[in-house]
């Protein structure tokens, strides 16, 4: 069904527009992968052959750059674990923020609802380095600097806005009815927003927190320029191997690969549900 | 599909806005349903105003000050010095060449980037739509350089372009498209154009998922018709499909300008401070953190900010119409 958008002759699908199209499809395909295959091949050089003049395809595989990045010094255990507490937290307190805003924006609308929505993306607007000195005395005074708890937090405000918006959106989609029908047969608010909405929006909400849970996972500049050690993330793990001169890039790359694989993993196994989540949520 | 969605929110909206009350229904279960709307917005406005809202309060009110990192407390107050002053010769950022250079190259970034991202979206969803072998494999593969992070993929670029020993300018040479390697990154004549190639291939996914859904919901019966009136596939793109997908793309569109105008962390990583791709981020940050001139620095994210709104504004205006034109 879907094909017949695109090749406007079906019948033709196995003939030769049908291979160009595949073709053209792996092209695609392999363009945008090549950056991250060479970068896992060069995490499997030894910073030799990763130094090659000629770049090369072909040479025999080591272990000995992931070896020295997850090596007892680095502390990738120290960041990795720090990247799923901020991730995951940032995500299950955006979830619990997001839910009751969205259900009384979709459900309860009024004349400000528009302005809220309104107002809400627009501090998307907000450059982060616009705000960073306001935000770092704050956080010294509070002590919040280099603490999982701010960074936390940092990230639960920066993905708050989309958040809402996906939720919004999925609860759109659920005829008003329901509420009305739930409220006569004597259910309260908060009995129709547990029992009734959220197992009708479950599938959304899956979407929306996955998505927040890539965007705080894949965030830098917070991470940067707010933690030292105690709350640093994967980011802040690659950004230390210094380049400088391109000394350590078969590190650097085993870093790399470190840092991605968990998400892209991630990523793999909830693909349907990553896809629903950033198509339904800004295109509804 | 937006007639529709508008039609749904109107009828939603008469169903059970304060104006109109669900009939048979007596106001003290309005008065409540409006509580408890508040209640459950409250949590959401205290943390964006907390942690957005206020501190760009505070950023503009320091973009009024003198003051620096060192001595925040004894700032003083100095009016619009910070962004316009006369003073034996004209002072400030509006009179800061860089700073304008730094506002070209941003809205130059933005639009060729997203113009290409467009494109290039629309161009591999409609490639995704169809049917070929492997096509989870090559979709799952498309997703990857949306999903990492932007340190980590403007590392693996800067890797890839390094004029040495990188895979790029040892591919164009072997190819003979060049005849000696170029340095992507130093180079001021080539730096803008390795940036917005690195955005291109991280965001491109993006759009192109955002487009996809929307193809995904379009009505077949188009299709076959005008198959059946023998209509160029060229002239059905541009005549049905376009137009169908067009909301899905503004959206895309809107979500990529707007970080492409804040854009940081990939021209950080690749050419620093470099005067040919400063934007108006780096700029802002370099006075904040460099120079720590908090006061200036300021005022530059204020301005930035106030162009950023203006931007989405004008966009908005524009798109609006042309929906609005079409339905």
């Amino acid at each position: 069904m879907t094909a017949s958008n695109v090749d406007q002759a079906p019948g033709r699908k196995s003939g030769a527009g049908g291979t160009a199209l595949t073709l053209l499809a792996w092209l695609i395909g392999i363009t945008m992968f090549f950056p991250i295959l060479w970068v896992v091949l060069t995490a499997l050089k030894t910073e030799q052959t990763a130094f090659s003049m000629t770049p090369t395809f072909i040479f025999s595989p080591t272990l000995e750059s992931f070896r020295s990045a997850l090596a007892q010094g680095s502390g990738y255990w120290h960041y990795a674990l720090n990247s799923v507490i901020t991730a995951l937290g940032s995500t299950l307190v955006g979830l619990a923020l997001a839910i009751p805003a969205a259900y009384a924006m979709a459900f309860y609308p009024s004349r400000r609802t528009d302005f809220t929505l309104v107002w809400m993306v627009s501090t998307k607007f907000i450059p982060a380095v616009g705000v960073l000195i306001p935000v770092f005395l704050v956080y010294r005074s509070l002590g919040l600097l280099d603490t999982r708890l701010g960074l936390t937090m940092l990230f639960t405000a920066m993905n708050l806005p989309i958040m809402v918006w996906m939720v919004y959106s999925y609860f759109r989609d659920i005829p008003v009815d329901i509420v009305e029908a739930a409220s006569i047969d004597g259910a309260s608010t908060t009995q129709t927003m547990f029992r009734v909405i959220l197992p009708l929006a479950l599938p959304g909400l899956a979407s929306t927190g996955l998505l927040a849970l890539i965007l705080a996972w894949n965030e830098s500049f917070w991470s940067l320029t707010m933690t030292d050690y105690h709350a640093a993330t994967l980011a802040v793990y690659t950004a230390s191997f210094k380049s400088g001169e391109g000394l350590f890039w078969a590190r650097l790359s085993a870093a790399s690969v470190l840092t991605i694989a968990p998400i892209v993993v991630l990523g793999w196994f909830a693909q349907r549900q990553m896809v629903r989540g950033l198509t339904f949520g800004a295109v509804k | 599909m937006a007639t529709d969605e508008q039609g749904i929110a109107q009828a939603r909206h008469e169903a059970s806005s304060d104006d109109t009350p669900p009939r048979g229904r007596g106001t003290r279960v309005r008065r409540q349903r409006v509580r408890a709307a508040w209640l459950f917005l409250a949590p959401m406005l205290i943390v964006l105003t907390a942690v957005a809202g206020w501190p760009l309060v505070r950023t503009f009110w320091f973009s009024l000050t003198d003051a620096s990192l060192s001595s925040l407390d004894g700032a003083q107050f100095i009016g619009f010095d910070n962004y316009l002053v006369f003073d034996d010769g004209w002072y400030g950022i509006l009179a800061d060449p860089l700073w304008w250079q730094s506002v070209w190259n941003t809205l130059y970034f933005t639009l060729v980037s997203v113009s290409l991202e467009a494109v290039l979206g629309v161009i591999v969803a409609l490639v995704l739509n169809a049917h070929f072998r492997g096509r989870t494999l090559v979709r799952a593969a498309m997703l990857i350089p949306w999903a990492i992070p932007t340190v980590v993929s403007a590392k693996i670029w800067a890797w890839m372009l390094n004029d040495q020993f990188g895979i790029i300018n040892h591919l164009l040479l072997t190819i003979g498209l060049i005849d000696a390697p170029l340095s992507w990154t130093a180079d001021a004549s080539l730096s803008m154009w390795a940036v917005i190639m690195v955005d291109v291939w991280k965001a491109t996914p993006f759009v192109a998922l955002l487009v996809l859904a929307a193809l995904q919901m379009l009505p077949n019966d188009c299709y076959e018709a005008a198959k059946v009136d023998g209509i160029h596939p060229a002239k059905v793109f541009f005549r049905v499909t376009l137009p169908l997908i067009t909301p899905a793309l503004l959206v895309a569109v809107i979500f990529r300008a707007l970080d492409a105008l804040r854009v940081f962390d990939v021209i950080y990583v690749l050419t620093s401070n470099a005067a040919s791709t400063m934007t108006m981020s780096i700029y802002a940050r370099q006075q904040l953190v460099e120079f720590q001139d908090v006061g200036y620095g300021s005022a530059a994210s204020t301005l930035l900010f106030m162009i950023i709104a203006l931007v989405t504004v004008i966009y908005l205006y524009l798109g609006r119409r042309q929906l609005g034109g079409e339905q």
